[in-house]
């Protein structure tokens, strides 16, 4: 029965983060300054198309209506939740006019997925595999130097460690592509082989600095949990050192660090922004930030609704999952 | 035991690490990414970024871009621009547009003989009909809107003649359905294609098409496009006019920011750019000696792109609906230091309403000069400064810079006829005049509040603008305005723009190609097209309302091209315009669109000026048959 409640509680939470999260969505961008019909016209106009007011006006009607954009606001966004919730569909993209939204997030998802999942998983291993030796090791001459390396790579600035790899790898030492160019058809061999070589330097980058971060914290509670007293009992009751390390301290250790990155594969579905623009790395970063330059309504929402329903999605599923990880929630 | 399958597997990823990058490395010296032979593929710099829906080539549909190649190489026009000689020739027309009556609303047109489509069809009226027909029946075209306003009707006379008629005169119908700047949106499609398809719906991919090259691939991310030079080609405009183009194929690429499109030009990955930095530049003719900009010295940069840069206001609200006011901001600006500011210098500048290119300078800036300098206000002062360009060649030869033209004639062609004199006194007097006040050295407007004005500027495109916007604004402040730039995406600024909803900004209403642009002038000035503030302007988003401006312009609409009182009355125009001097032109842009030639001979430049550098444009197929792989590659 408690734990119905508790199950309950948190769908109840669930749908109405997602519903009030699509909600501003659906709002916010109508409020920005820009408009996307005047964006259409403008990049028809600046072709260096001569037109009398009167084609103006009929063009601007034009895209409107195949815009979805007449009608007041509410009736606008009853057709957007419909669109949503009953045929799961953002409608076309307006920057790209009739290309469905559905079709431009298929294709750059699972390149957004594939590259941040990958790498924000690799950072969090490394990342706790090495706090915690720096936390529970940490007279090792080993562990002071990967921590030394941690506090000196996490607050450099992400361009700059990516800029650093793009020179080193692509400029000096040429051994990296300069260009993003993928050979062959899934799941082909040259296909894969194409993809994980032009995806090592992005990656990397995002390793490098996010696995700073896993270090110093995986580290601070390492350390204060090997000072607790279970972890002395357990020594004085003669477990191995490696026993203590894995079924001890990194145990109750790694409960926060679990939270976080949940919280982290939530916020993959916002893409890399940064690490699209400088390695030319296809994604779901720069397609949203066009659509919010080109007041593309229907694939901003698009992107964004996706991650409204990740990071809710993924919080609940922590939320869920907790009880399994730590006894204390699932006594209470 | 363990420590055996580390090694193992340690030894593996190292020789992945070494095998995957040199295997591309090794392809890479002879073969492009895409797989076609680097000797034979000219490749490109992709304007638009990455192309997120790549395949969409239906040339009608809102979203479909075209500057990844399909407007320069896939469709051809019917009336394109030569930018070197300043007119318009017939792409797949065999003639300009001939008018059957005095009043311009019906033409003979005639396609050339022998043009196929890239599936070998032939090019016929029957698509020209086709195409008509089919953007006026489909309103889900935005330019189903422009053409239902311009076409009455047609008769197809024969395979290769129609009779066009028009709802309006049009006495420049080759700037109505041809190009004249960037590109244009009337491109034949084929008949035996579309006619079984939805158009509104139909995507397009691959196309088949009527320019010399074909679409042969794209990359499904929109970073890079393949065109194929078509086996037929001289069944296509640009083959009869010019011969075989040189390139076997053309890639368009998507490099990403300007620093890894530097590294692509000194790595020769990448042949032909568009815009850089100046700063760029500077890095890589350093590291690439085969890299060449238009000028193989000082200035380096092309100064004929067709739109010029400055000031502008709306012109609706006080205090710019005062024509003494916007005059005192002119005599306030030190335009040396502006364009020292902004690109080091390396500008043309430009008092007139038209851009300073060269067939531009040459039939307006050029034989105004001296109008300009006897030019006075009622007081009898004389604003403008002819000495321009030897100041500015002096100031850069005192800062070391090298080949600069000695004679005056040589430098008025480099840096222009010459701008308004800085004299911040006259400007003083200007404005007190008009009730403006100097309290300790700060400007207060006519009712007594400080006066501060703000400055719209591009945020991440456009850099000559958004530079200029800062140098302005550092003029005007030491000059005792409180003057500021609002930085802002494209959507905003231009939004802001077309509803008049600013004070100032860097906007660039002044274009034009050739010696002809009355439809941009009438377009930007006529006080017709003038709309309250807070709607979005057709045109004229300045909201400057002169009778004396728009009649000259009405004079002028009636009258083709080639009328003799044509280039008189624009004359007239630019006169009135300067006394009533609306908005502050500055500078023509300065284009960095340097090239590598380690791999091609006949690439445009300043010495060989077969035509201007324009990648982006639709005339880029009529460079094809002047680029050819290096005779000693």
């Amino acid at each position: 029965m408690q734990f119905a409640k508790f199950v309950v509680t948190r769908l109840i939470a669930y749908v109405l983060v997602i519903w009030i999260g699509i909600t501003v969505v659906f709002f916010v961008p109508r409020f920005m300054p820009t408009d996307p019909v005047e964006a259409m016209l403008g990049r028809i106009m600046t072709r260096g198309a001569y037109m009398e007011a009167e084609q103006v006006e009929a063009m601007r009607a034009t895209l409107t209506q195949a815009f979805g954009l007449e009608g007041t606001l509410m009736e606008q966004y009853f057709g957007f939740m419909q669109r949503i919730f009953v045929t799961r569909e953002f409608g076309p993209s307006l920057s790209m006019f009739p290309t469905p939204v559905n079709e431009l997030i298929g294709r750059a998802l699972p390149w957004t997925l594939g590259l941040l999942l990958s790498s924000t998983i690799i950072a969090w291993i490394l990342g706790n595999a090495i706090g915690l030796l720096a936390g529970y090791r940490s007279r090792w001459l080993s562990s002071r130097t990967l921590e030394i390396i941690a506090i000196f790579v996490y607050p450099i600035p992400y361009y700059i460690t990516a800029l650093i790899l793009i020179i080193l790898f692509i400029h000096i030492n040429p051994i990296f592509p300069l260009f993003f160019s993928i050979r062959g058809d899934p799941p082909s061999l040259e296909f894969i082989s194409s993809v994980i070589y032009n995806s090592i330097l992005p990656a990397a980058s995002i390793v490098i600095v996010g696995f700073g971060w896993w270090v110093l914290s995986m580290k601070a509670l390492s350390s204060s949990i090997s000072e607790e007293d279970f972890v002395y009992f357990a020594k004085l009751k003669g477990a191995g050192e490696g026993r203590i390390m894995t079924a001890y301290v990194l145990r109750n250790a790694i409960l926060p660090q679990v939270t976080v990155l949940a919280l982290q594969i939530g916020t993959i579905f916002n893409g890399a922004l940064i690490t699209e623009i400088l390695f030319g790395y296809p994604g779901l970063g720069t397609m949203t930030y066009n659509a919010v330059l080109q007041a593309d309504y229907n694939l901003l929402m698009g992107t964004i609704t996706i991650s409204i329903i990740a990071v809710a999605t993924s919080t609940l599923i922590i939320d869920l999952l907790y009880p399994v990880f730590d006894p204390r929630i699932r006594q209470r | 035991m363990y420590k055996k399958y580390g090694r193992i597997l340690f030894a593996v990823f190292l020789l992945a690490l070494v095998i995957l990058p040199s295997t591309a490395l090794v392809s890479a010296q002879d073969m492009t990414e895409v797989g076609t032979p680097r000797a034979t593929t000219l490749i490109v710099d992709q304007l638009d970024g990455r192309i997120d829906n790549p395949t969409q080539t239906n040339p009608y549909q809102a979203g479909t871009r075209f500057n990844q190649g399909l407007h320069q190489l896939a469709y051809s026009n019917m009336w394109e621009i030569n930018t070197a000689t300043g007119e318009q020739f017939p792409g797949l027309a065999a003639e300009m547009p001939e008018a059957l009556n005095d009043d311009f609303t019906s033409f003979r047109i005639t396609l050339r003989e022998n043009l196929a489509w890239s599936d070998g069809e032939p090019i016929t009226t029957a698509d020209m009909a086709f195409t008509i027909d089919m953007v006026l029946n489909t309103p889900e075209f935005p330019y189903h809107g422009f053409l239902s306003q311009v076409v009455d009707s047609y008769e197809v006379v024969d395979d290769l003649t129609m009779i066009l008629n028009t709802k309006r005169s049009e006495p420049r119908l080759g700037y109505t359905l041809g190009v004249h700047i960037w590109g244009d949106s009337f491109r034949l499609v084929p008949k035996h294609i579309w006619e079984n398809e939805d158009p509104a719906t139909f995507q397009n991919y691959p196309p088949v098409v009527s320019g010399p090259y074909t679409l042969a691939d794209v990359d499904p991310n929109g970073n890079w496009f393949l065109y194929d030079k078509r086996a037929d080609w001289e069944h296509t405009d640009v083959g009869q006019i010019f011969g075989e183009p040189g390139p076997e194929h053309v890639l368009f690429r998507f490099y990403g920011t300007e620093e890894r499109r530097i590294i692509a030009g000194i790595q020769n990955q990448l042949d032909i750019f568009t815009d850089i930095s100046p700063e760029a530049w500077d890095i890589l003719r350093d590291a690439n000696p085969n890299a060449r900009a238009w000028h193989e010295d000082f200035p380096w940069a092309n100064f004929d792109d067709p739109c010029e840069r400055g000031i502008v206001f709306s012109n609706s609200q006080e205090p710019w609906d005062n024509q003494n006011v916007r005059w005192a901001m002119a005599l306030a600006t030190d335009i040396k230091s502006v364009g020292l500011a902004t690109f080091a210098g390396i500008l043309r500048v430009s008092p007139l309403a038209v851009p300073p290119v060269q067939v531009i300078h040459d039939a307006f800036h050029k034989p105004m000069r001296d109008w300009m300098t006897e030019f006075a206000f009622e007081d009898g002062y004389q604003p403008f400064d002819p000495n321009y360009a030897v100041d500015i060649a002096a100031i850069l030869a005192d800062q070391g810079v090298e080949g600069l033209p000695e004679s005056e004639e040589a430098l008025v062609d480099l840096f222009g006829v010459g701008w308004w004199k800085h004299d911040p006194d006259k400007a003083t007097e200007m404005l007190q005049a008009e009730g403006f006040t100097l309290q300790d050295g700060a400007w207060h407007k006519p009712d007594g509040s400080p006066w501060q004005i703000t400055i719209n500027s591009p945020s991440n495109f456009e850099v000559q603008s958004q530079r200029l916007a800062f140098a302005v604004a550092d003029n005007w402040r030491a000059f005792g305005i409180d003057a500021a730039v609002q930085q802002m995406d494209s959507g905003t600024f231009w939004s802001q723009y077309s509803r008049g909803e600013f004070d100032a900004g860097s906007y660039w209403p002044g274009c034009g190609a050739l010696p002809d642009s009355w439809d941009l002038l009438d377009a930007f000035w006529h006080k017709r097209h003038i709309v309250p503030i807070g709607q979005p302007a057709p045109g004229n988003a300045m909201r400057y309302d002169s009778d004396a401006l728009s009649g000259i312009l009405d004079q002028i609409a009636p009258l083709p091209s080639d009328h003799p009182d044509t280039i008189p009355l624009l004359t007239e125009f630019e006169k009135q315009f300067i006394v009533e001097r609306p908005w502050l032109p500055m500078f023509g842009t300065s284009k960095f669109v340097p090239v590598i030639t380690t791999y091609w001979d006949g690439l445009p430049t300043a010495d060989y000026f077969y035509e201007g550098p324009w990648w982006w444009w639709s005339l880029f197929k009529y460079h094809m048959p002047f680029i050819q792989p290096k005779s000693d590659g």
